[in-house]
């Protein structure tokens, strides 16, 4: 089992301080997170905007600082500094919701992406480096190849700079490849191209994907296992056509009933009305009780801990029993 | 059948440097009484410039080139500037997306909504007022104390009820939903959604519903109209354009959704991209895409074909059926 | 580099870019075309001590005989130099420091804020006067002066840029590559952040001028080059009845300063459109 696993996080945290008047207060994004992705494996991370999804990746990625807890990168402890040894910090990419916002504006696209081969020693000289290059754009469908290097990040559609992000990332074969809701920001039509170039790339390097999305559908499609979270902390986990299509934990369940789909309207599981979406500083109970239409008294009061209710099917509900 | 709006032959052009951009060009489109009629679209399809047109709304270098527009009666294109600012909230509004830049930061909500009050309604006294505001908060589900709040206290999906809010504040016949729920979270959205609903049966709307996302136009809408690059590809009943598509753009559109796809590796986009607006081709817009294109539909528009409230625009459709 | 021609031909669409390049060219070529243009030398004595301007004099003499219009001439060498030298230090300092501070933050980045704040605070140009009246008027010196105590307003814009810079995706996937703190800083950081250091630069150029002359008027600029500030300085005594004596030089004074801050509003418009009130495209 160790040699499959890739990726093991233990309790990971990531707060934020807010000072406000004098008044410290924290922002709870990644709140005790703990799974495990193995090698060539898609990880879905399911969630709304501001249940920390984002920032998980950030810390994985290793450009923020985590709080608190373990992450074991290849049997090796990478927490606790964000240096890396140079063949880590190759092993390890992310690509970026706005593609826009993921390149530099003085740059063309060639100067762009010859960084990272000249970085890892990837090609003798820069002559071979823009072959890689061109080789690596006729992959992802730009033809002719070599008119795109001398263009500028904002001469491009936002699906033909999403997919110079993943040749981007890719080029550098790592392991772990985190996508940030990298499609989120583009046209229905222009999705599949992205979505498919990234399949092809990580199933040809057997590179693990950690794929953040809300979109539901998309996270199903793509996914081998998928993780919901909810306010910082993983509610549910389990493979994921088992997890879209029985799921257990309350929001799923809510999450699922309303997301919009074209086939027939599903009967809606109604959350339960608060008014303020902010991060509440729950103390104690479960962080959804809230808002959790089936919430007990012992809700409010004991946090649940994320355990196997069913066979890889782990969910963090006081209505289960283990 | 009973129009409560009808547009007729409407084109619509920017001006940028010294580009014309066809944004809109030729629709017409009907939408009868008590009727939603999404219209959906990708980026540069035209569909947020056409609701913009119709409310007369346009930024200061778009100009409408040609067409009519009649809803309620009124002679929109025709009518002055001064003729239009009369009617428009009265009897007919629009809620937009940017709800946040749509929205004074520095007054009180219900100084806001007064004021959109006030101005239609003159006479109106302040009790009058004041029970209308009671009446349109319960409508969109939000608590007292919104009225007293600013922009900034508000939530995301409350900020949205706001807008929607203002949008009925004078009860108006007709509304334009444009991208109206795209910011929000998947329940969020859905929660307005039903709420919209709920509103529309209430108070006997007639609606228009601009959005990219198919899944919400199911939720919402009797009837789609399909726009790209400006031009009305396809319309019809809901259930129709999407299970039973014609035009090829429809059909491409349609199964990008990942709702459709069974397994990994039929996820289709559509190659290539927009066409330059600001050089319209000679043939149909959408040949340089199309799979199915030969040389006519590079000479030649193609014309609607209608059968009852049926319409597709394309020479490769041999016929209607309803 | 395509993007430069987009810049100049923007920058050329705002009337006071247009001005205020216009009249820099002109002192421009006055400073390094000095020796020909100037009929005469500019220390050269004359016998003609305070003649009014004429045909033989344009500018009219000093109360050494000296013709005006070439010590004028040659006075916008000085002015010129002081401007770019001083402002280019400053600008140069400002940039780093700014920047660098920004990037790492920290305990660094707190010191290096309270400078910055403390600077914007003390009126410089007292303590301008206050250092170079202890230490010394050399000409190279007082722009060195200068450089280094104007530096805070660059720093400041350039901290401001690079924290928010910071905070983008390139700046993230940069580091998620590989790229050091240093290259990010030099490739990204500072390339793209510092236009609004550029434009301000422009200013401080104009105030660098002022300062030198108002140095030289106080007597405390370099005895050995003729500048503006020196000539009006020694014209003090004439100009109730030699009034070209103290007016040429003034006005030269005041067109290089207002030369630079209109190259200032010039690139301001160029590098914000929308701030100066400009329709988006």
């Amino acid at each position: 089992m160790n040699d499959t696993k890739l990726l093991e996080v233990r309790n990971l945290k990531k707060y934020f301080t807010l000072r406000k008047f004098g008044r410290k207060s924290f922002v709870r994004a990644v709140d005790g997170v703990s799974f495990h992705i193995d090698r060539g494996e898609i990880l879905g991370i399911l969630g709304e905007s501001g249940c920390g999804k984002s920032t998980l990746g950030l810390v994985l990625s290793r450009i923020e600082k985590e709080t608190e807890g373990d992450i074991i990168f290849k049997n090796k402890k990478i927490s606790g500094s964000l240096k890396l040894d140079k063949q880590t910090r190759r092993d390890i990419q992310i690509i970026l919701q706005n593609p826009y916002d993921s390149f530099d504006p003085r740059l063309t696209i060639q100067d762009s992406l010859i960084v990272p081969l000249k970085i890892h020693g990837i090609g003798e000289n820069t002559s071979d480096r823009r072959e890689i290059i061109l080789d690596y754009l006729h992959k992802a469908g730009f033809e002719p190849p070599s008119a795109f290097l001398k263009r500028y990040p904002h001469e491009l559609s936002g699906g033909q700079l999403q997919r110079i992000s993943v040749l981007r990332a890719m080029m550098l074969k790592p392991s772990f490849l985190i996508a940030d809701e990298c499609v989120s920001m583009l046209d229905l039509s222009v999705r599949a191209s992205v979505i498919n170039l990234l399949l092809d790339l990580t199933s040809m390097e057997n590179t693990s994907m950690m794929f953040i999305t809300h979109d539901i559908s998309l996270g199903k499609f793509l996914s081998d296992r998928l993780a919901v979270i909810y306010l910082g902390k993983i509610v549910e986990l389990g493979n994921a056509k088992e997890v879209s299509e029985n799921p257990l934990h309350p929001y799923t369940k809510i999450l699922i009933s309303y997301s919009p789909s074209v086939f027939e309207k599903k009967e809606k599981i109604k959350p339960k009305e608060i008014l303020s979406t902010t991060h509440q500083n729950i103390q104690r109970g479960c962080s959804f009780a809230p808002r959790c239409p089936f919430a007990k008294k012992e809700c409010f009061e004991r946090e649940p801990e994320l355990f196997e209710v069913e066979k890889r099917h782990w969910v963090a509900c006081l209505n289960y029993k283990k | 059948m009973n129009p409560i709006l009808e547009i007729m032959n409407l084109t619509v052009r920017y001006k940028i440097k010294n580009k014309e951009i066809h944004a809109v060009e030729d629709i017409s489109l009907l939408v009868n009484k008590e009727e939603f009629v999404g219209i959906v679209g990708e980026s540069g399809s035209g569909k947020s410039t056409m609701a913009h047109a119709i409310v007369r709304l346009l930024p200061p270098n778009a100009y409408i080139k040609n067409g009519r527009v009649n809803l309620l009666g009124y002679d929109l294109i025709n009518m002055s500037d001064e003729e239009v600012m009369k009617v428009r909230w009265k009897d007919f509004s629009i809620v937009f997306q940017k709800s946040m830049s749509a929205l004074s930061p520095v007054h009180r909500i219900d100084d806001q909504m007064m004021e959109a009050i006030k101005l239609h309604n003159p006479q109106i006294s302040q009790q009058e007022i004041e029970s209308r505001l009671d009446k349109l908060l319960q409508m969109v589900n939000l608590p007292k104390r919104v009225l007293k709040s600013y922009p900034h206290e508000l939530s995301g999906g409350m900020m949205q009820r706001v807008m929607i809010a203002l949008a009925l504040v004078n009860f108006p016949k007709f509304v334009i939903f444009d991208e109206a729920t795209t910011a929000l979270d998947v329940v969020t959205q859905g929660q307005i959604i039903e709420e919209v609903r709920q509103l529309v049966k209430e108070l006997s709307l007639t609606g228009m519903v601009i959005t990219h996302d198919i899944g919400v136009v199911n939720e919402l809408c009797d009837k789609i109209a399909v726009m790209y690059a400006g031009k009305l590809v396809e319309y019809g009943p809901k259930s129709d354009i999407i299970h039973n598509p014609y035009h090829p753009y429809t059909k491409a559109l349609i199964s990008s959704l990942p709702d459709f796809i069974k397994e990994r590796g039929e996820f289709a986009g559509i190659p290539g991209n927009l066409p330059d607006l600001s050089q319209l081709p000679k043939g149909c817009i959408f040949a340089p895409r199309c799979p199915l294109a030969d040389e006519k539909c590079f000479e030649q528009v193609p014309s609607l074909l209608r059968n009852d409230d049926r319409q597709v625009a394309c020479f490769k459709v041999k016929e209607v059926k309803t | 580099m395509r993007k430069f021609g987009d810049f100049v031909r923007r920058y050329f669409t705002n009337p006071y870019g247009v001005v205020g390049f216009a009249i820099f060219v002109t002192l421009l070529c006055f400073a390094i075309f000095a020796f020909y243009i100037s009929p005469y030398k500019p220390n050269a004595l004359s016998e003609d001590v305070l003649s009014p301007p004429s045909y033989k004099h344009p500018f009219g003499t000093d109360h050494l005989g000296r013709d005006i219009f070439s010590r004028v001439v040659y006075g916008t060498r000085v002015s010129l130099s002081v401007g770019f030298v001083a402002a280019g230090i400053s600008a140069l300092l400002g940039i780093f420091i700014g920047a660098f501070s920004g990037y790492y933050g920290g305990i660094v980045d707190e010191i290096v804020s309270k400078i910055i704040d403390s600077f914007l605070m003390i009126p410089i140009f007292f303590l301008i006067l206050i250092i170079v009246a202890i230490f010394g008027s050399n000409l190279f010196y007082i722009m060195l002066v200068i450089g280094l105590t104007t530096w805070p307003s660059n720093a400041r814009i350039m901290r401001a840029q690079t924290l928010s810079l910071k905070e983008r995706g390139l700046v993230k996937i940069a580091k998620s590559i590989g790229e050091s703190n240093i290259r990010i800083l030099f490739s990204h950081i500072i390339p793209n952040g510092m236009y609004p250091v550029v434009a301000n630069s422009a200013l401080q150029m104009g105030g660098a001028i002022l300062t030198e002359a108002a140095l030289s008027f106080l007597g405390l600029g370099d005895p050995n080059v003729t500048s503006w500030g020196k000539m009006i300085n020694e014209a003090r005594t004439y100009m109730s009845f030699a009034w070209w004596t103290i007016v040429f030089p003034g006005i030269f004074t005041i067109l290089a300063v207002v030369a630079f801050s209109f190259i200032g509003d010039g690139l301001q418009h160029t590098l914000y459109p929308k701030l100066s009130g400009v329709e988006s495209e």
